[in-house]
């Protein structure tokens, strides 16, 4: 066993690719299994930061709060299969995520573009868990169309002024820092004109105001710039090449809006909805549930393709976007059968009575609506598809 | 097996079974209606015994290698019938406990002198060997099965049920007591059902007693299934070869109609289903290869064929809707390929029915219990 050293965060207790991929996978579930606050397993939406601080602050004081880092970044410096297995193991487990663009985000943009200056600045708060981001991209006029954003950033002095409008930023209110998308060069080529900016949010330029969804809940929030103020140093990479560093992102972790652990989770609770309304052996349910069954498993055998290629160390491909297409609409349609299950009580919210079992299944079915718009829309992946793949004309 | 087994074995499929409609068409509606010499060039490359064991004088390769050859056979739409006289038959013979006649007929059949399928479906088309209509009483056989994938073959091992249970014989086709009447297939071919009235058998005919009987015909029956889903995977590239190709050719309103988002989104569907497939194909293959018990080899075999018959048809009936008028016209290649599909998607079970299958092998929650214990 070999201590590690980090400049930036807690030492890692042993290199944990040394050990073979089961007892990695014991080890991470037992941790799991013992501290996990049972209350917080599988929740119906993203939970907040008070709720789950307990949680991460732990596994920010073992260390294991960025997994994807590499450890001279004071991350578990895990491979490609050693992730898996670690991000498996926390959707097995029903885990919720924090606001954690930071880890997934912020700290791999900064460990590849970013200065030896903004990574001390910025990575030890990240393992810390003092600095939370979040991702300032869409705006109200640029959705799928990212790059006709028009939030400005001009340079004032040693200060970039921030003016413009952000919206569908998660969890923005349990945030402190933000990371900007801002046009810095108005007449060049929409693309060409873009710089990524990191940004206190705590000043009086910035405005949040939470978004009510659907279901009830506050999990996006507008975020309004008015002459806010960033330093010049916050500028990552060159002005103007800030969509190539977004373009970046999103590539290893593609694979997991992909993965089979949530339609899973809604399969397991599909069933149990069936046998609480009595209707588990009635042949019509039967066929209509081996069917999202057998969506799920092939979901599972296509997502360990993808899986292999990265184990394999090799990059993801433009058809990962199958997987995420796949994934989302499976899931939508484990939802619709949940919902035409619960029958008359499909119009009841929260935990509802059924038979002897409580069961909240509208839950399933509004959190089935959203990842088939965000992280790209289903409709842009088989744009990307249908050019990239199919090389079908434009 | 290994990775670069599989990839020289499908190098040499593709080497040997290229696309061609010309002699597809004119094998349409004759009585064999494939090519024998073809049939004895597909033995000569060793196909036939890729699965067959070693110490029997086969390759004694996995399942994966014949449905690597059943791949490209589907994409060259071959009507020569690989998986109904080859992969089918030899896994019954290789499983047989008469050793003296399988191993001469695993032989003839491994050598292409003798076309031997596997008859056990009873008008209905159920796929479990104690469906069979057909009895054994005295050495005699008596009654019928349908959905006989090869109607020109020179032996049909049949499934009988006797007084110590289910029985295999081999029956030659000029058996007296036999008629081989013939329906026709979409495809152009033709399928068999057999009437046995009163076809005498002896103990050199029976090649598996009731002790292994069950089990062969079970695990050929499986095998077939797999290797059919395999054959639909190949079909299904092609065709969505050829209707790429047309998205980006054909011109309407000034541009290549594959420049319409609309076609884009379906044409990109009907790719996934494919792939899904083709995931699913190799999943199930490795599922089999590792497989315990019946069930399980059962249960991988529906995994499959389920998806690929659903995805076959789907991408088939896109296929026309995208091509237009002239995706619906016999002269057009995709009509080869629509109608053996339709042929391949219903035999031996059908998606609905290899839904249910599934289903009824594995009880709601099964699997599954677990994970919705932990989330309780």
């Amino acid at each position: 066993m070999t201590t590690r050293t980090s400049d930036y965060g807690v030492a890692q207790e042993r290199d944990w690719n040394a050990l073979p991929d089961n007892a990695f996978r014991q080890l991470v579930r037992a941790e799991f299994e013992a501290h996990y606050p049972a209350a917080l397993r599988f929740p119906p939406g993203r939970l907040r930061w008070s709720r789950l601080s307990g949680w991460y602050l732990r596994m920010a004081g073992k260390g294991w709060i960025a997994p994807n880092w590499p450890a001279e970044y004071g991350g578990m410096g895990l491979s490609p299969a050693k992730l898996l297995i670690f991000i498996e193991e926390q959707e097995r487990w029903g885990i919720a995520r924090f606001q954690d663009h930071g880890v997934l985000m912020v700290g791999p943009v900064l460990q590849r573009f970013g200065s030896e200056e903004q990574r001390r600045r910025f990575l030890p708060h990240i393992l810390s868990c003092r600095h939370i981001w979040c991702q300032g991209y869409s705006e109200p006029g640029a959705g799928s169309d990212l790059a006709g954003l028009s939030t400005r950033a001009r340079r004032e002095g040693d200060d970039y002024v921030i003016d413009g409008h952000k919206i569908w930023t998660t969890l923005a209110q349990d945030a402190t820092h933000i990371f900007v998308l801002a046009r810095t060069a108005p007449e060049a080529k929409k693309q060409e004109g873009i710089s990524f900016l990191l940004v206190d949010l705590q000043q009086p330029g910035i405005t949040i105001r939470p978004i009510r969804d659907m279901a009830g809940h506050e999990e996006f929030c507008e975020v309004f710039f008015d002459g806010a103020r960033t330093p010049a140093a916050n500028l990552v990479g060159e002005e103007n090449r800030g969509w190539t560093i977004a373009k970046s992102l999103l590539t290893f972790e593609r694979i997991f809006i992909g993965s089979p652990k949530l339609p899973e989770y809604g399969l397991a609770m599909l069933e149990n909805l069936a046998r609480a309304r009595g209707v588990d052996s009635d042949p019509l349910f039967r066929d209509k549930f081996t069917q999202v069954r057998l969506d799920v498993l092939h979901l599972g055998d296509l997502y360990a393709r993808f899986a292999d290629t990265l184990v394999r160390g090799e990059p993801l491909g433009p058809d990962i976007s199958m997987l995420k297409i796949w994934a989302t609409e499976t899931f939508q349609r484990i939802a619709d059968l949940a919902i035409e299950t619960a029958a008359d009580c499909g119009g009841l919210s929260g935990d509802v009575a059924m038979g002897a079992a409580s069961i909240d299944a509208l839950s399933i079915f509004y959190k089935a609506r959203v990842p088939t718009i965000y992280g790209g829309s289903n409709e842009i992946q088989r744009n990307i598809l249908a050019r990239q793949v199919l090389d079908l004309p434009s | 097996m290994r990775d670069d087994t599989l990839t020289l074995l499908a190098d040499a499929a593709a080497a040997f079974a290229k696309p061609d409609s010309r002699r597809i068409r004119a094998l349409r509606g004759r009585p064999d209606g494939f090519d024998r010499a073809v049939w004895r060039g597909m033995a000569g490359q060793g196909w036939f015994s890729v699965t067959v064991p070693e110490d029997a004088g086969g390759l004694g390769l996995g399942l994966d290698a014949a449905a690597t050859i059943a791949t490209r056979l589907g994409y060259a739409n071959y009507p020569e019938p690989f998986v109904a006289a080859a992969v089918l038959p030899t896994a019954v013979l290789a499983r047989g406990d008469n050793p003296a006649p399988c191993a001469q007929l695993l032989a003839e059949l491994c050598g292409g002198d003798r076309l031997v399928t596997v008859a056990w479906q009873d008008d209905a088309g159920a796929l479990a060997a104690e469906a069979t209509a057909v009895t054994e009483q005295d050495g005699v056989l008596a009654g019928h099965c349908r959905f006989v994938r090869v109607a020109a073959a020179d032996v049909f091992i049949v499934a009988a049920r006797g007084a110590d249970g289910l029985a295999l014989y081999a029956v030659e086709r000029d058996r007296a007591g036999l008629a081989v009447e013939r329906e026709s297939a979409a495809d152009g071919s033709a399928s068999a059902r057999l009437v046995l009235a009163g076809v005498a058998v002896g103990a050199a005919d029976r090649l598996a007693s009731p002790l292994c009987a069950p089990g062969a015909l079970a695990h050929a029956a499986d095998a077939a299934v797999l290797c059919t889903a395999a054959e639909l995977v190949g079909i299904m590239e092609r065709v969505l070869e050829l209707t790429f190709e047309y998205l980006r050719t054909r011109k309407q309103f000034g541009k290549p109609i594959g420049a319409f988002q609309a076609l884009q989104h379906r044409a990109v569907d009907i790719w996934i289903q494919k792939e899904l497939s083709r995931a699913a194909l190799d999943a199930a293959l490795r599922r089999f290869a590792a497989a315990a018990t019946a069930r399980d080899r059962a249960l991988a075999a529906s995994s499959a064929k389920a998806r690929a018959a659903d995805a076959a048809l789907r991408v088939c009936k896109e296929a026309v809707q995208l091509h237009g008028a002239i995706g619906f016209t016999d002269e057009y290649d995709l009509s080869l390929y629509f109608n053996r599909a339709l042929v391949l998607c219903a035999w031996l079970g059908n998606a609905a029915a290899h839904r249910r299958r599934y289903g009824d092998l594995s009880a709601v929650g099964d699997g599954l219990a677990a994970a919705a214990a932990e989330a309780a």
